[in-house]
Order: C-alpha cells, then sequence, then structure tokens
C-alpha cells in the first residue's frame, strides 16, 4: 500500500517536468468546469453523500466532524 | 546632448509609466463581494432502518439552505462567511419513541439526568397499537434543524504564490454540537504549474445523547416494568403470550449503561498537490489522515441479539409477521443501542483529472480509495461531462458509482449476539454499492447584467441526481446554486 503511494507521488513529482505553461496560455485550463474541485453547488450532494456512505474525505473538502453521521 | 537628455528622461518616465501600470493591474483576489446561495431537497426511503435494528422505514426528506458572503477585505485578503441550516422530517427517527407519545424523544432533556425525562414519561401515555418499525411516529423526534456558521479568511501573498487560511466552525442539532477551527497553506510553483497544499481541521462535538425510548425509560423507571412508561402495558414473548412481569423471564436492556463519553473529536490532516500536464489538461491528488475518537456510535440505534428472548408491545397476531412491511401493530424491544470502538483511522486518498477535449466538451473525472480501521474499503468513481451548449447555457450529466466493504461490527437485524464486544445494524455501515446519475444546467453571465438590488446575477446551476443501493435505498436530490456579485 505504502510503496503504492510512493510510487503514485513519484510518478507526479516528476510530471513537474512536463512543459511549462505560461499565464497567457491558460484560458482552457481557467474555464470554470476545469476546475480541481468539486463544484460548490454540489455541497448537499456530498453531505448526504457522507452521511449514507462510510467513506468520506479527499476531495478537498471537509473531512469529518460537524455532524452526527459516519 | 541636449537629445540625450530628453531621451533619457522619457525612458525613465516611461520606466514609471510601466512600473506604476504594473501595479495599478495586480489582479485582486476577488474583485468584489459575492454572495453564493445554494438550496437542496433530498428524499430517501429504503428498508433498512437503523433506529429500528436494521428493519424499517428509511423514509426521510431533508430541505436546506446555504448563504454564503464572500468578501475582499482587500487586494490580497478574503474574509467569508457562510451559514446553513438544514430541516429534516424522518420516518425511522421518529421511531425512537415508536409509541407515538407526547414530548417522547426531544423536548429539551439531554437524557443524563434523573428528574426531567422521568417526569414527562409518567405524564405520557403509551399508544400500543400502532408501534412498528414501518410505522412512522408522530412523536418529536421525527424532526429536527441543524444550524451552521463557518468564518474563513485567506491572505495571499503579492505574487499570488502562496495562500494562508484560516476558519472556524459552529454546528448545532437537537441531539449534537460541533465546533471546529483550522488552517492551510498553499504554494504555487514553476509558475503556477504546480501546487502543493496543507490544511489541518479540529472538531470538538459533543452528543446530547437521545436514546430509544423503551431503553431510556427502563432506567429511568429504576428498571421497574410496572411502573412510568411501562406501567399498564403489556410486554409480549415470541409466542404473543402476556409475560408476567414480577417473574424471571422478563424483557431487559443488556446492559444498564448508555453514552458514558459525550464528546467526539475529529483530527484530520490534508494534503494535495495539482498539477498543470498540458494547456488542456491538469490533475489533482488529494491525502487526507483523519483520527477520530470519543462516541463514534449513534445512541438512537437500537440492536437485536439472536441469543437473547425477544419481547413486544402491541398486536399478538403480527409478531409472526414482525419483518414485514405488512407489519403495522407490533414492536420489538430493543436488547441494547448500538456500540463502536471509541476510536477510527481513516485515510482516504483521492485523485482528480479534468480534461477540456474541445470548446464544447470538457472531461471530469475523479477517482477515490478509501480505508479505515473497523474494516471498510470503499472505492468511488465519478465522471461529469460538461456540454457547452451555449456562450451562456451549459449542461452536465454525470455518473457515480460507489462500493464499499462491510465494518468488522455490522451484522443485519437480529444477527449480531451478545458475546461481542461492538456491534451495529446500521446499512450505512453495511456492504453496499451504489449508483448515482445526474442531470444539470448552469446559466452563466459573467457580465452580471440582471440585478436584484445591488446584487448582479452571474450563474444559475440547478442539478438532480438520483441515487440507488443496492441494499434497496433509493434516493433524489434536487439542488439550486444562485451566484450574486455586488455591484
Amino acid at each position: 500500500m505504502i510503496k503504492k503511494i510512493s510510487l503514485l507521488l513519484l510518478s507526479l513529482c516528476s510530471l513537474t517536468s512536463c512543459v511549462v505553461v505560461k499565464e497567457y496560455e491558460k484560458v482552457y485550463l481557467n474555464d470554470p468546469d476545469m476546475i480541481l474541485a468539486a463544484k460548490k453547488a454540489n455541497k448537499f450532494v456530498t453531505s448526504f453523500q457522507v452521511y449514507r456512505e462510510a467513506a468520506s474525505g479527499a476531495n478537498g473538502g471537509k473531512s469529518g466532524g460537524g455532524c452526527g453521521c459516519n | 546632448m541636449k537629445k540625450i537628455i530628453i531621451v533619457i528622461v522619457s525612458l525613465v518616465s516611461f520606466v514609471g509609466f510601466s512600473q506604476t501600470t504594473n501595479k495599478e493591474y495586480t489582479k485582486r483576489v476577488l474583485e468584489t463581494a459575492e454572495v453564493d446561495i445554494l438550496s437542496s431537497f433530498y428524499s430517501q426511503d429504503g428498508d433498512n432502518a437503523a433506529v429500528t435494528g436494521g428493519i424499517g422505514t428509511e423514509k426521510l426528506t431533508d430541505l436546506a439552505t446555504s448563504f454564503t458572503v464572500s468578501i475582499p477585505l482587500n487586494d490580497n485578503d478574503v474574509f467569508t462567511v457562510d451559514a446553513t441550516i438544514s430541516a429534516y422530517t424522518s420516518a425511522s427517527s421518529s421511531n425512537l419513541d415508536p409509541f407515538d407519545v407526547s414530548s417522547a424523544s426531544s423536548g429539551g432533556d439531554d437524557d443524563d439526568d434523573d428528574n426531567d425525562k422521568s417526569s414527562a414519561t409518567n405524564s405520557k401515555s403509551l399508544v400500543t397499537n400502532s408501534a412498528s418499525p414501518w410505522v412512522e411516529s408522530s412523536g418529536a423526534s421525527k424532526s429536527d434543524v441543524w444550524t451552521s456558521l463557518s468564518l474563513s479568511y485567506s491572505h495571499s501573498s503579492d505574487d499570488r504564490n502562496t495562500i494562508l487560511g484560516a476558519n472556524a466552525s459552529f454546528a448545532k442539532e437537537y441531539d449534537y454540537t460541533s465546533i471546529g477551527v483550522g488552517g492551510s497553506l498553499t504554494k504555487l510553483f514553476n509558475e503556477k504549474n504546480t501546487e502543493i497544499g496543507l490544511k489541518a481541521n479540529v472538531y470538538l462535538d459533543t452528543w446530547s445523547p437521545v436514546y430509544p425510548t423503551e431503553l431510556d425509560s427502563y432506567l429511568d423507571d429504576n428498571q421497574n416494568l410496572n411502573d412510568g412508561h411501562f406501567e399498564g402495558v403489556d410486554i409480549l414473548d415470541q409466542d404473543g403470550n402476556t409475560i408476567d412481569k414480577n417473574g424471571v423471564n422478563v424483557w431487559s436492556p443488556f446492559k444498564n449503561t448508555l453514552v458514558d463519553n459525550k464528546s467526539r473529536n475529529t483530527y484530520s490532516l490534508s494534503v494535495s498537490f495539482s498539477q498543470i500536464l498540458s494547456k488542456k489538461s491538469q490533475i489533482s491528488l488529494f491525502f487526507d489522515l483523519v483520527k477520530q475518537d470519543g462516541w463514534l456510535a449513534n445512541p438512537m440505534q437500537r440492536v437485536y441479539f439472536s441469543d437473547r428472548d425477544n419481547y413486544y408491545i402491541g398486536n399478538a397476531s403480527s409478531i409472526s409477521n414482525y419483518t414485514s412491511p405488512t407489519n403495522t401493530d407490533v414492536f420489538q424491544l430493543a436488547d441494547d443501542i448500538e456500540r463502536l470502538p471509541d476510536s477510527r483511522l481513516k485515510i482516504p486518498i483521492g485523485v482528480r483529472f479534468n480534461q477540456y477535449i474541445n470548446e464544447v466538451v470538457t472531461l471530469r473525472t475523479y477517482y477515490r480509495y478509501y480505508y479505515d480501521d473497523w474494516g471498510i474499503q470503499s472505492s468511488t468513481a465519478e465522471i461529469e461531462l460538461p456540454i457547452k451548449i451555449s456562450d451562456t447555457f451549459t449542461l452536465y450529466p454525470s455518473y457515480r458509482y460507489y462500493t464499499q466493504t462491510a465494518a468488522d461490527y455490522f451484522a443485519p437485524f437480529e444477527q449480531h449476539t451478545s458475546t461481542e464486544e461492538f456491534y451495529t445494524s446500521d446499512y450505512d455501515l453495511s456492504e453496499f454499492n451504489s449508483n448515482q446519475i445526474g442531470i444539470g444546467f448552469s446559466y452563466t453571465d459573467i457580465f452580471a447584467k440582471r440585478h436584484i438590488w445591488k446584487l448582479g446575477l452571474k450563474s444559475i446551476d440547478i442539478k438532480y441526481n438520483s441515487y440507488k443501493r443496492n441494499t434497496g435505498l433509493k434516493a433524489g436530490i434536487i439542488s439550486a446554486g444562485f451566484k450574486f456579485v455586488m455591484d
């Protein structure tokens, strides 16, 4: 498990050697649909999933606490 | 010589102009105050209510609304306030007191003292002919309101390569209070192509426990089946015969203690790593480490043991039909509330990858692996395909698949034994998989031309999600979000 995570982290770190995208080239990346997070409008959808499922977290949002849920 | 001086002066003034221009065009982190209003309606139904031991109606509706205001304090600092209110009605939690009595499972009592709850109990009269896991009670516990207030502050460095954040939150529902604080640090490198984030949060939560009424009343009434809650009420055995309450074979809870530690603390550490892969794709990795301690079980949830005799209140002829939804008039007295370890370690790891396919379609994907030391492992895979149908309208079809293994302490109705240390019949901790299909649309007006008072409407998001679990639970949620910018 730890080995797999380390490999994944190493692979991602190596991505920093990709071609650097300049600010003026980020027009597509700045599209609102390209944001690397759950959309704000999904806040309550995520809430009910946290209540109904055992797993939570690792989505850039809240990872526990605040309710009597699992 | 004069010409040279003029040229130098011109150049200096040009440089000065350029510097002034650069400073003037330093982009503010947030140009103007923003207001987000989000509202949702959630509805579910199923046959595995945890409050009634893993069988019974799970019918529940919830109406929630949040207001989020983000205010730029200056070029670099943003202050955000979020207030949320969520009101639910639940058939299963109404069966905290299935006997439909006055001031039964709510009413301002914290259920840990001696007097006020008992006096309320003594004044009520049991309605024994309509109690069943499949019938919603009209007791006070059928509804509750959850409110939350959170404040956050972020500071960005002048070069926008460092972002510091702090947050505090407070949440309250009838039987639960939460206080949270946290901080975050984000660093951007590599011409803002790489981002690393660290976030830490602590939640100090407190139960004001509410229990299944028969367990609570039995202890409040000094374990006397001839007094208080049980006075004048017939208790039936498995064969439907009325028991002698002064005899040897009588119903009693498995344990005479309920919640002995009202705190539930959560400590979380989150690490994120984001990388631009090309002009049209980027990826992000999330890693959380979450430690919880305290009372991690839900004191509202009943458990029934297979190695203890069963006792009922209600119609004797319906006992043989107890687990069927056609049972409307008999209720089995609980053996205990669920008991779970006082510590839990959760490790979720998530990956998000987005690809801008063309000016019409964008691909958004997400995968999460989750592990915890209660024996649960899960996988979540999600895909969303935003489709721009015009300059202002976008469609959002989405699909999500979720699967989890059961917690070590889960067993269905009447399948636990009293020799176990920990037990729950909460199907949220069972083995299952679920499918969620969603469709939504958004309207965006980047110029915010439509106005309400001093607020310009920037976007509207409406989305519906349908959720189905292979345990039979079905749910639907519709959300509507409105974003305004201050003039």
